[in-house]
């Protein structure tokens, strides 16, 4: 059999020098199965209507809906703009932007088990082609369970609507959502699935805190400016806290919470990629794999759980009632499809070590819940204190430990804590902040995280997504504490929503004579 | 809401600008105000020759420093006024959120008769440093008095004219020698304006089968909406443009302005519309190819875009580009945002000094 030479690499178009929209993908049809979903009119298509806003998207850039229920294409279409009122970036929603995006928006109605609906398809992805110059370039984004991944992979592969990209021609790309697996095992089997169909580099795992500015600006701060890198080691930083907080219940999704917990929901994918971004060694260059490469490093050197000593170094908590933000909340085991005995855990904090150089004896307090007091995503790295403390026979004078605390979200920024004299003529000192906003200094709003990897899926960067090394090391390292916590027969240490968690996760830190800051 | 007494001009001694400055934030602090954040990104010298540039000055960077902070320095140089030199200070107050706001400082100038000349080190004195600075010229530049510009651009990263009021070529030259004889980077409003034709004109290009056929270019013509005036500012924005092509494509464009491709000799026509609205701008570009095709880009003011199409031998779907009116402290926000000077602009600038030479036959 012979093998075709891959495509030879078309020049840039010289065009596009300088101009803010430098990058533009070539046209393709991106299908999104589950078109009929929340995430789909809360993110995709909100998303990728601002990208055509801002200039963003190729001409001919074409978007497939693909679902069960019976819609027209002007019935999605409608269905589409109502969403783009409500949620895009960039409203109110320009009239002749979307009347020209709309001309791109397709339906097809379709069981995801049903090999016809393939071939409906794959029909109305090849008119695109003649008709709008999509040139066979596909993305399929999978917006549905993990559950349908298989069945959707395999009827792709059977109608031949993959191409091998060792084979050259047009692409092919896979986008699949998290949950990437619920253990190992599952995301191993999840993963072995995927290459049945693709290769790994048509695999996109999109993490949309990946996507989010702040989180890329980790690498910014940490690599481009030379001032942080020397002092971002034991030697200088005496623990560093992660947390994700949000200020919501598990709303509508008490069946899936039921299953997962904060452990599989936040812990796994967000702080992890959180810890491997504040940890990992500088890559060699700003691209997928030597950026990953460095990430996986991290998940690899995080120091297993004590067997049979799990919960000494970690804490699950459930919220029961109580108010958050002036309003009313429910206990989670009261809330809709949850069990009145449910063990779930809504909280996780963990002290978390990194077996390397770097990190050596360096603790990572990570914590993620719901119903806390507010949203929030915070990064702090926690300095040593000065060395020697030679103002300490002085009243007045309590020096503490600086603190460079990077903002997530929301109100996206970075603060430097640091002992300043206060102006007198004694010598007395007092914290004060140094602080940048994003909001502030830049301006305008960051274009939202599905925006930028959607943008990247199609230009076919994937620096910005998980690999399948990456995911399965994340799972490799917490299925252990998942089994012992599901082995545990005690109830989780209950917290009143709209608190910061339980009292066992300040118990945790304050042990090490440290405490959670505040975010 | 804004911050009435901080936003108030006050008169004061040059000698004392920075002192009276810091009093204005420490009384503001004094008086418990702790939602008033001072920040600063860029220094911005606005220069401007009569009090209703001055005043477009202070408004335009009012408008701007609530998305790019700035320590704006607006000089008002009137050689015929009297010999004196005024100084006034206020603050720009912008809500951010959350009752909290963000304010920038801003200095006034205004000099008259042989004071002008003390503007430069005055000025030089007053910017905030390590903070990049920027110089805006409102109207014309006077070349022919290129030592007093040279002298305020002497700490400037940064020039910022609008070609679309320049009244000859001749100011064209006199920002490409800043740009090859100092360290300070030109930027034109005009050039930013010119962005939604680049990207409309890019996009048609976007689609792999469409790159060759920049190589086979025979004719590219620009109409450029003027006023009465004829002023020659009113034809550069088409005139960047067709350099713009020259440059990436890859033409030459000899010392008469004529231009060379691959192919053989390529016809740039530049013409000027009289039109009612919209004078300085483009109104319609065309790109002819070799085998007898085009793609032409026109704006279409009712739906607010610029719609590019291609005839021919290969169809496309409409592309469309957003073509808003750009409000000048909009332009100037763009501008600042750039960290670094725009090095297109830069190949671009000799090429439409040269390209001019075609309009004056």
């Amino acid at each position: 059999m012979s093998v075709a030479a891959p495509a030879q690499a078309l020049a840039p178009n010289p065009l596009r020098e300088g101009l803010e929209q430098e990058r533009v993908p070539d046209a393709s049809c991106l299908v999104i199965f589950g078109a009929s979903g929340d995430l789909t009119s809360r993110k995709l298509l909100p998303a990728l209507y601002s990208l055509a806003h801002d200039g963003l998207l190729p001409a001919g850039q074409t978007i497939v809906g693909f679902a069960r229920p019976d819609y027209t294409d002007d019935a999605f279409r409608m269905a589409m703009r109502e969403a783009c009122d409500k949620y895009a970036r960039t409203r109110p929603v320009d009239a002749a932007v979307w009347d020209n995006f709309a001309k791109g928006l397709f339906y097809v109605q379709g069981d995801f088990a049903e090999p016809s609906a393939y071939f409906r398809l794959n029909q109305k992805l090849q008119e695109c082609d003649r008709t709008r110059g999509t040139g066979g370039r596909r993305i399929y984004y999978l917006a549905v369970p993990p559950q349908f991944f298989p069945v959707i992979s395999e009827l792709l592969g059977a109608e031949k609507m993959v191409t091998d990209p060792e084979r050259g021609g047009p692409f092919t790309r896979v986008i699949i959502e998290k949950p990437f697996g619920h253990d190992l095992q599952s995301a191993k089997e999840l993963n072995r699935v995927a290459v049945t169909t693709f290769r790994e580099r048509q695999v996109f795992r999109i993490d949309h805190y990946l996507g989010k500015e702040t989180v890329q600006n980790l690498l910014v701060l940490r690599f481009a400016n030379g001032i942080f890198e020397p002092f971002w080691n034991r030697q200088y930083i005496d623990h560093v806290q992660l947390a994700v907080a949000e200020s919501i219940g598990v709303e509508k999704r008490g069946g899936y919470f039921e299953t997962a917990g904060i452990a599989r929901d936040i812990v796994q994918n967000h702080l992890l990629q959180l810890v491997s971004l504040v940890a990992m060694e500088p890559p060699v260059a700003f691209e997928a794999d030597p950026v990953r490469d460095e990430k996986v490093k991290v998940l690899r050197a995080l120091r297993e759980f004590p067997t049979g000593h799990e919960t000494e170094c970690t804490v699950r908590g459930q919220y029961t009632d109580g108010s958050v933000l002036g309003e009313k909340a429910i206990a989670y085991r009261k809330e809709p499809n949850v069990s009145p005995e449910s063990k779930t855990e809504t909280y996780a904090a963990m002290k978390v070590f990194i077996d390397n150089w770097r990190w050596a004896g360096v603790p990572f307090y990570i914590r993620a819940g719901k119903r806390l007091p507010k949203r929030v995503t915070d990064i702090s790295i926690h300095f040593r204190p000065a060395p020697y403390p030679m103002w300490r026979k002085l009243r007045g004078v309590t020096t503490q430990p600086n603190v460079l605390a990077i903002r997530i979200q929301p109100d996206e920024g970075i603060s430097l804590k640091f002992d300043s004299k206060v102006p007198g003529p004694s010598v007395r000192t007092a914290p004060v902040t140094m602080e940048f906003r994003y909001a502030t200094s830049f301006g305008a709003e960051p274009p939202e995280a599905y925006e930028r990897l959607l943008l990247e899926t199609m230009l076919g960067d994937s620096t910005l997504f998980a690999r399948r090394d990456e995911v399965e090391t994340a799972w490799s390292w917490l299925d252990p504490l998942l089994a012992a916590w599901a082995a545990d027969l005690r109830p989780p240490d209950f917290y009143a929503a709209g608190t910061w968690g339980p009292e066992s996760a300040d118990q945790l830190i304050e042990r090490d004579g440290r405490k959670w800051r505040r975010p | 809401m804004s911050n009435s007494a901080l936003e108030a001009d006050v008169r004061v001694d040059p000698r004392a600008i920075e002192n009276r400055l810091a009093e204005l934030w420490r009384n503001n602090k004094e008086a418990g105000d702790d939602a008033l954040t001072r920040a600063a990104l860029w220094n911005v010298v606005a220069h401007t020759s009569s009090t209703e540039l001055h005043t477009e000055a202070s408004g335009v960077l009012g408008r701007a420093s609530a998305t790019v902070p700035q320590r704006a320095i607006i000089v008002r140089a009137m050689p015929a006024a009297e010999p004196e030199i005024a100084c006034w200070i206020s603050a720009n107050c912008h809500l951010v959120g959350a009752g909290k706001q963000i304010c920038s400082e801003e200095i006034a100038i205004v000099a008259g008769g042989d004071r002008i000349h003390r503007v430069p080190p005055l000025v030089n004195a007053l910017l905030i440093p390590d903070m990049p600075v920027a110089v805006w010229w409102l109207g014309d530049l006077p070349n022919e008095h290129e030592d007093y510009v040279l002298s305020l651009l002497e700490p400037a990263d940064r020039l910022i004219v609008d070609s679309v009021h320049f009244d000859s070529p001749a100011d064209l030259l006199l920002v490409n020698r800043v740009a090859e004889k100092t360290t300070t980077t030109p930027a034109d409003l005009n050039w930013i304006r010119l962005e939604e034709w680049r990207t409309a004109t890019a996009a048609i290009f976007d689609p792999p089968d469409m790159r060759s056929r920049l190589n086979s270019i025979r004719r590219l013509r620009v109409v450029a909406a003027t006023s009465d005036t004829e002023l020659f500012g009113e034809s550069v924005e088409a005139l960047l443009y067709a350099a713009w092509i020259s440059a990436q494509v890859g033409h030459d464009v000899d010392a008469h302005g004529k231009v060379e491709g691959v192919l053989g000799s390529i016809d740039y026509a530049i013409e000027r519309r009289r039109q009612e609205n919209g004078a300085g701008g483009i109104i319609h570009a065309e790109i002819q190819f070799d085998d007898g095709s085009s793609a032409s880009i026109a704006r279409d003011r009712d739906r607010g875009i610029l719609a590019a199409n291609v005839d021919g031998v290969i169809s496309m779907p409409e592309a469309i580009t957003r073509a808003v009116l750009q409000r000048p402290d909009e332009l100037i926000v763009r501008q600042l945002k750039q960290a670094k000077g725009d090095q297109v602009l830069l190949k671009v600038l000799p090429i439409a000094s040269r390209l001019a030479k075609r309009m004056e036959r």
